[in-house]
Formats: C-alpha cells, structure tokens, sequence
C-alpha cells in the first residue's frame, strides 16, 4: 500500500517562477486531469496541489513513474511546455519518503517563507477537489488527515509559524514587548502612506482603540478616520496628541524630519514615564533618529523593522528544527500504521472464509440431529466458534507483526495461499 | 542530615539555574520545563533541610546568619515560583535562580561561624529578623526584574533583537514586577529594621552606632526608600527606577559581606 504511494512535482526549490507560472491551471482543468488519470487507470488515487510556488501530485500507482508524466505532460500542454522541458525540474518520491514530503509541505516546512499559514488551506483545497472528483481513496485520505493533523501540531507545539515576517506585523510585535498588552492604547497615524494605514489596521484588529489621524490636508486626514473609524486631528496638534498616545505611525510624503526630539521631550514629563512607541515607515524618515535616545520613548523605522523581521527569519529557521524531528517521528507512526492496515483485508477474509466453513459444518451436523434441545446447539454453536478463534489467533498475530516488520506481504501471500483465499481484497485495484 | 539535604536541594537549583538559563539562550521550551521542575523539587528539599535543622537543633532555624541566609533563599525561590505562574513570565527564574545561587554558595564560606546566642533570642529579635527576611527575599525578586527590564530595554533600543528577545516579557509588565516587588518588601524592611534598632538601641547603647550590619542596613533602607520616592512621587518609571533597585540590591549585598567580615554586636 505504502510503497505505491508517490509524490511527484516541483516548487520554488527547483522551478523558476517562469516555468511555475506556465503550470498554473484553472479548477475545471484540474478536474479533468484528475478523471482522466484514474479513468485510464494510470493512477487508483490523484490529488493536484497547484500554488503559485509549487504543483505537485499525490497518487497511488503500480507505475508512479507513467502516472507523474502523464499528469505533467496534461497540465503542460495547457500553455504547450512539453513534457521534455519540466522532466529535469520534477522531483518524486515515494513510500515514506513520499509521506514525509506531504507532512513537510502542509506543516509550512517546505514553504518560500518558513512557517507561513497559507499553504495549509491550499493542501486541504486540493485534497477537496480531489473528493470531489471521487479520486481519493483510503490511502490518500488516512494521508491528508494526518498531514493536517501534524500541521495543527507544528504549529501549536513549535514556534516555527510564531514571529512576525512582515514589517507591519513586527510593528505589532514590538508594541507587545514593549506594552502590557495592546487593547486600549490609542494610536496617531501621521500622513496617508498606504504601509501607514496597514500598520495602523493591524493594530485596530488587536482591539486598540482609539485611533488619531493627522494629515496636512485637513480633507485628507478626515477621509482617513472615516475609513478607519477614528478621529481626525489637526496637524498643529500634533505635539499635544502625541503626549496622550502611546503609538506613533508617521507615513508621509514629507522630505523632512516632522518629529523632533525637542518636541518629544516637551511632552515626556506630562506622560509620567509611560513608553511611547514610533513606528516610521516613511522615506525619507519623519522622525528624528535623537528621539530613540529619550527615556521611555522607542523609534523603529523601516530599516530597524526589516532587521526584526530578518532577525524573525533566521528564528523560525531555528524552530524549525524541532519541527522536523516532529514530522519524523509522525512519518513513521503513520508508515506503521499504513503497514499494518495493508494486512486487514487478509485477515477479514481469513475469518470470513473460517466463519463460513463453520456455519456449513454447523448447519450440516444439527440437520442430522433433529431432537437436539436448546442447550445442545448453544454448546455446538460455542465449541465451533471456539476453535475458529483459536484457530485464527496465530495467523492474525504472525500478520500483524510481519507487517511491523515491514515483509507483511510474504505473509500475505502465504497465507492466502494455505487457506486458499485466492486474490485479498480490499487492495486497491491495480 | 539538615547538610545533605540543603545540599540536594543546592544542586538541584544549580542545574535548574543552568537549564533556565540554557532555555533562554536557546529558546527551547523543554529546558524551561525541566528548570522548573527542579526548582520546585529543590525547594521540597529545601524545606525539608529547613525543618530537619530546627528538629535538630531544638530551636527555629534563624538565629544565624547562615540560617538567615538560607531563609532568604527559600522565600524567594518560593516568590519566584509564584510570580511566575502568576504573571506567566516563565524565563523569571533564569534571573532569580543565579543570585539566589550567589548567596548559597556563600554560606558554607564565612556565614556559617556566625550567629547569635540563643539565650539572646527573644520573640522580638525572631520578630525582627523574619520580617527582615521577608524584606530581602523580595528584594532578591526586585533585582531579577530590573535586570530584566533593563537587559530587554537595551535590545528594543538598539533596535536589533539579541538571545533574550524572544523570551522575555513586555518593558510594562518587568516595570510593574519591579514595583511590585519593591512596595512589597519596603513595610517588611522598614518594621523589621525599626524593630531591630529599637531594641538593639535599648540593649547596645552606644555600641549601635558602630554596628557594620546596623550601619549598613541603613543606607540598603536609604537608598530603596529614595527609589519608592521616585517612583511614587517623581513618576520613575523604567530604567531609572531599575537602576535605583540595582544600586539598592548591591548596597544590600555589601550589608551581608559586612555582616560577615565585621562581626560587630551582631555576631557576639
């Protein structure tokens, strides 16, 4: 079961964007690959994940090899990229190696940026669309419950999705570690920049309240609030704004310094030591570089958030170490329990085939035995269950453990073999 | 058998020491597990070293300076351990857990020759010597949270985040802690003190004034007392303030090196 598991595909490792964005496909287009690739029975399970960073098959195929062309030279075909030119960018693999990549990739592992939430949504996408078009089967399914499963893991367990990686997030970030949580400290946007106002939405979804917006323009600034359900400020007040607030966004088009560490000073003593937060995102900066020197006061501009980020990076990167260990171990929990259910079939028909040759027998010696009371066919019924039972325990374990072991299907066919179970079911049709 | 078993537990908060701090550096979350479970399983030990030694000795274990020590040691991993599962700030005990080390450490050294007679020991000296222990044990805390504000205010100046980044709670939440811990200790002190140089005032007379520990005691209280004034009447907040608790914790070291080197009153 497990070794006819593949994945085949490329990503941002090994594609450029030119070659990525060519296999971009459209759903309907996607559902036709995957009818046609188990109508003609290339592969018995497909699934597509298509995102603009990777495109990558999941199947189960007697031939993994034929089922990864014949799914690339389609999706290729689209925008005439033959299958000659993508083969030197494919990777594949396959069994467990097969199962670690999937749990790699929705976990964020394998992402362009480490930890990133997206990826997730894309995997169970494409695992919908798949169900859709009926080309999930047992083996696809139990594997995408459990990739799902070590994502929600790796993300509550590790801190490789923790961390801010955009320079307005990092602005929020840095408000945490600087302030006793955010809800009920106010902020004052300084100009209209757009990195302003999503500094600034982002701080009003941590439940910050109020908002100040202060502008030049007087239209401008009253828009603005509108929009941000806050409250307009006119630019002279700046300074006295700026002693009530506890965060600063300044984002205009201003080519000079507009907050000056003189002014900063002035309001300092009526704040009675509480931390003031500057947050400059303009370029040229809006706010003197002096005022990170004043007690209490902290002033990040765009260079500073972009090293928190890099800084955020290089952490995940850090983190994600544990995350690996953790899809690890996952990987073989989950091979162990593919191997072992590979052998159920087996072993329900073994039983099968004993209870009917019990209930023949059964059936035949109570036919001869016409005066037989109640408690005479209870005894009957008993004594040939029990050597039913007694019968299959050895044969059941002996296949369980040589499933563990990994050669369950030596066994398998041994056994089949012996009982004359002819072809196991339940195997996905080959 | 009190020895052995304040030894276990020594151990064990050297080792939680060393994982706390190894937790912080590395930002690994089972560290900071372990360093806690140790330093709850030193302080079970701990106490039991504590009770085995008054069962021992037939009298409260307090009348020397070791013992005091010892005290001050117990109530403030036991303060630590509160503050941090009450304020959530797990890395607390990475700070509190290597001064806490430094004072042990001390103990088998000078500490352990000085004491007071026991005839000497009345209910107003114990009266004295435990609020005064309270005093310290929580200034042991107010230390741990300077340093830690002023270590994570110097990162978010420089505006590059360093090791401790990662783990540490908000600049508000330390400076809360800090004052937190200080108005605690400050009535504590204050008593404990007053208590102690009203009777040795009656006892020693004139012996008082030259009194190292007595001398000493008094700047420590001087200069926590300017540092509560800031703060409550001039606004401190922030470094200022830690700096005042830091300045104030390495008067309150000199005051125990003191008590060790000049015996004094105190050590006869």
């Amino acid at each position: 079961m497990i070794e006819r598991l593949f994945v085949a595909g490329l990503s941002h490792r090994t594609a450029p964007i030119a070659v990525r964005e060519q296999l971009v496909v459209d759903e309907d287009k996607l559902r036709e690959i995957l009818a046609d690739l188990t109508g003609r029975g290339t592969c018995a399970e497909v699934m597509i994940l298509s995102t603009c960073n990777r495109v990558e098959v999941y199947g189960v195929a007697e031939v993994a090899g034929e089922a990864r062309g014949a799914a690339f030279r389609q999706m290729g075909a689209h925008r005439g990229i033959g299958l000659s030119t993508l083969e030197p960018l494919l990777y594949s693999m396959d069994g467990a190696e097969a199962v670690h990549h999937a749990f790699r990739v929705a976990s964020s592992l394998d992402s362009m940026v480490l930890g990133e939430p997206q990826i997730l949504g894309q995997v169970k996408d494409a695992f919908a669309l798949a169900q859709s078009c009926r080309t999930v089967g047992p083996v696809l399914h139990s594997l995408m419950s459990q990739a799902f499963a070590v994502a929600k893991r790796v993300r509550s367990d590790t801190e490789v999705g923790r961390h801010a990686v955009s320079v307005s997030f990092a602005a929020v970030e840095l408000a945490r570690k600087i302030f006793d949580g955010l809800d009920g400290r106010s902020v004052l946007l300084v100009g209209a920049g757009e990195m302003g106002e999503l500094a600034a939405r982002h701080f009003q979804d941590q439940g910050m309240l109020p908002l100040f917006v202060a502008n030049r323009t007087a239209g401008r600034a009253q828009a603005l609030a509108r929009d941000l359900a806050g409250t307009a400020v006119p630019f002279e007040e700046l300074a006295s704004v700026m002693g009530q607030v506890d965060i600063v966004i300044t984002s205009t088009a201003a080519r000079e310094i507009i907050v000056t560490a003189a002014e900063v000073a002035r309001v300092l003593p009526g704040r009675r030591g509480r931390p003031l937060f500057f947050i400059d995102i303009s370029v040229p900066r809006n706010v003197d570089p002096a005022v990170n020197d004043l007690e209490n006061v902290f002033v990040y501009d765009v260079d500073d958030l972009r090293s928190v980020v890099e800084a955020n990076l290089r952490e995940r990167k850090r983190q994600a170490q544990q995350a690996e260990s953790l899809v690890e171990r996952e990987v073989t929990k989950f091979a162990d329990r593919l191997r072992s259910l590979e052998v159920v079939p087996t072993i329900v028909s073994l039983r099968e085939k004993l209870e009917e040759i019990r209930r023949a027998e059964l059936g035949r010696t109570l036919a001869r035995l016409p005066g037989a009371d109640e408690v005479t066919r209870q005894a009957l019924e008993a004594l040939s269950q029990g050597i039913v039972n007694k019968i299959l325990h050895a044969p059941t374990v002996k296949l369980r453990d040589s499933s563990k072991a990994g050669h369950g299907h030596r066994w398998m066919e041994v056994i089949s073999e012996l009982f004359g179970l002819g072809k196991s079911r339940g195997g996905p049709a080959a | 058998m009190n020895a052995v078993v304040f030894d276990i537990a020594l151990t064990a908060y050297i080792v939680a020491a060393a994982a706390a701090l190894a937790s912080l550096v590395w930002r690994r979350d089972g560290l900071s597990r372990l360093a806690r479970e140790l330093t709850v399983g030193g302080w079970l030990c701990h106490t039991a070293a504590i009770v085995l030694r008054g069962v021992e000795l037939r009298r409260a274990p307090v009348l020397t300076l070791a013992e005091a020590v010892s005290l001050v040691i117990w109530l403030a991993v036991l303060l630590d351990l509160w503050v941090e599962r009450r304020y959530g700030v797990t890395t607390f005990n990475a700070f509190i857990l290597p001064v806490v080390l430094a004072l042990g450490l001390g103990l088998p050294t000078g500490l352990r020759d000085l004491a007071l007679e026991p005839r000497t020991s009345s209910a107003w000296i114990l009266v004295h010597v435990a609020l005064v222990l309270v005093g310290l044990s929580a200034l042991v805390l107010n230390f741990g949270s300077a340093i830690m504000y002023l270590l994570q205010e110097r990162q978010l100046k420089a505006r590059r985040p360093g090791t401790f980044y990662y783990r540490m709670p908000s600049l508000e939440t330390l400076d809360r802690l800090t004052l937190m811990t200080l108005t605690a200790a400050f009535p504590f002190l204050t008593v404990g003190l007053a208590l102690g140089f009203v009777r040795a005032g009656r006892a020693w007379g004139r012996d008082l004034v030259g009194d190292p520990l007595a001398l000493f005691s008094l700047v420590m209280w001087l200069v926590y007392a300017a540092t509560l004034f800031g703060r409550v009447i001039g606004h401190w907040r922030g470094r200022r303030a830690a700096y005042f608790s830091v300045a104030g914790f390495c008067v309150l070291l000199a005051t125990l090196g003191a008590g060790v080197l000049f015996q004094g009153r105190h050590g006869s």
